[in-house]
């Protein structure tokens, strides 16, 4: 509708978490460690700014699930990166997050945006924005993440063997362009 | 969540033409009042009512673009409600319950395709 082109879409996700924005910010960031609310894989890059390469890998490191760009860094309110699937030949889409002070927490929200449609990227992108939003904030909360994260880990281990041979890392080198 | 908006959603989705606009929205992300406005009998003011009481509970959230506002649905307060009452075992077999009624139900409504006609009972 509008502005957007028909063949792609936009999703937004919004959740208000009891905690400051700078706390909400370094949870987000963290690089290097496992994080339970990106599916509980590890965030790869070289040094946080625009233009530097980003991957989410396994906690092994043996597989890459997700490619992209920065685009934007802006501590503590905003970070937006491209976003590819390895196991799809979709196109990348855009994900940003932005934080927002309001009293007693910060507003977090979520936008998707040049989501393919008809894909099965939108299918997951539908699905994970959700389950980010609402993990981070349980995670940032309490220290720990909610039932469903920790039932998606699992879920992980169990698929694991299955995840098809392209997403290994040998074939997604951090320098890889995506764009 | 906090108590109250938790009310704040179930208040917003205890009503069927909120549920109706969600509906709206959700299928086609960054519509504009006027396109809600187009599935409903019921006045502009009175669209723009139940848009305020589903934005307060932050079921939908306008962005603005230019001179228009965009509305887009957000599935976050009714995520929260499902964690807050499922655990891992219940969600598993609830969705296959649910996926199984899907299916049944899809296939009741469904015309028969001409390419796979019904089997005959007699």
């Amino acid at each position: 509708m509008n502005t957007t082109s028909p063949s792609t879409t936009k999703q937004v996700f919004r959740v208000i978490i009891q905690a400051p924005v700078e706390k909400v910010w370094a949870t987000l960031t963290q690089k290097d460690v496992v994080l339970p609310f990106f599916f509980n894989s590890v965030m790869k890059t070289t040094t946080l700014a625009a233009g530097a390469p980003i991957q989410m890998r396994t906690p092994n490191g043996k597989y890459v699930a997700v490619v992209g760009d920065v685009l934007e860094f802006d501590p503590p309110r905003r970070f937006s990166h491209t976003f590819k699937f390895t196991n799809l030949d979709d196109p990348a889409c855009v994900v940003t997050y932005e934080l927002k002070p309001i009293e007693g927490g910060t507003e977090f929200t979520l936008t998707s945006e040049r989501v393919p449609v008809g894909t099965k990227t939108e299918k997951y992108m539908a699905g994970g924005g959700k389950f980010i939003a609402n993990v981070l904030k349980a995670y940032v909360e309490t220290g720990r993440p909610s039932l469903m994260a920790r039932f998606v880990a699992l879920m992980n281990v169990l698929t694991g063997p299955f995840t098809p041979a392209k997403c290994r890392t040998e074939h997604w080198p951090l320098e890889k362009k995506v764009r | 969540m906090k108590p109250d908006s938790m009310d704040l959603v179930f208040h917003a989705l205890a009503s069927r033409p909120r549920r109706k606009i969600l509906d709206v929205i959700r299928a086609s992300p960054g519509c504009c009042v006027g396109d809600v406005c187009r599935y409903f009998e019921i006045s502009r003011i009175a669209v723009i009512k139940h848009l305020r009481v589903l934005e307060q509970a932050q079921l939908i959230l306008l962005q603005k673009n230019g001179r228009r506002r965009d509305l887009y649905f957000n599935a976050v307060p009714i995520q929260l409600i499902y964690d807050r009452w499922t655990t891992e075992y219940s969600a598993f077999w609830a969705s296959k319950a649910t996926d199984l009624k899907f299916l049944v139900e899809a296939e009741i409504h469904k015309s028969p395709a001409p390419s796979a006609p019904r089997k005959r009972t007699t």
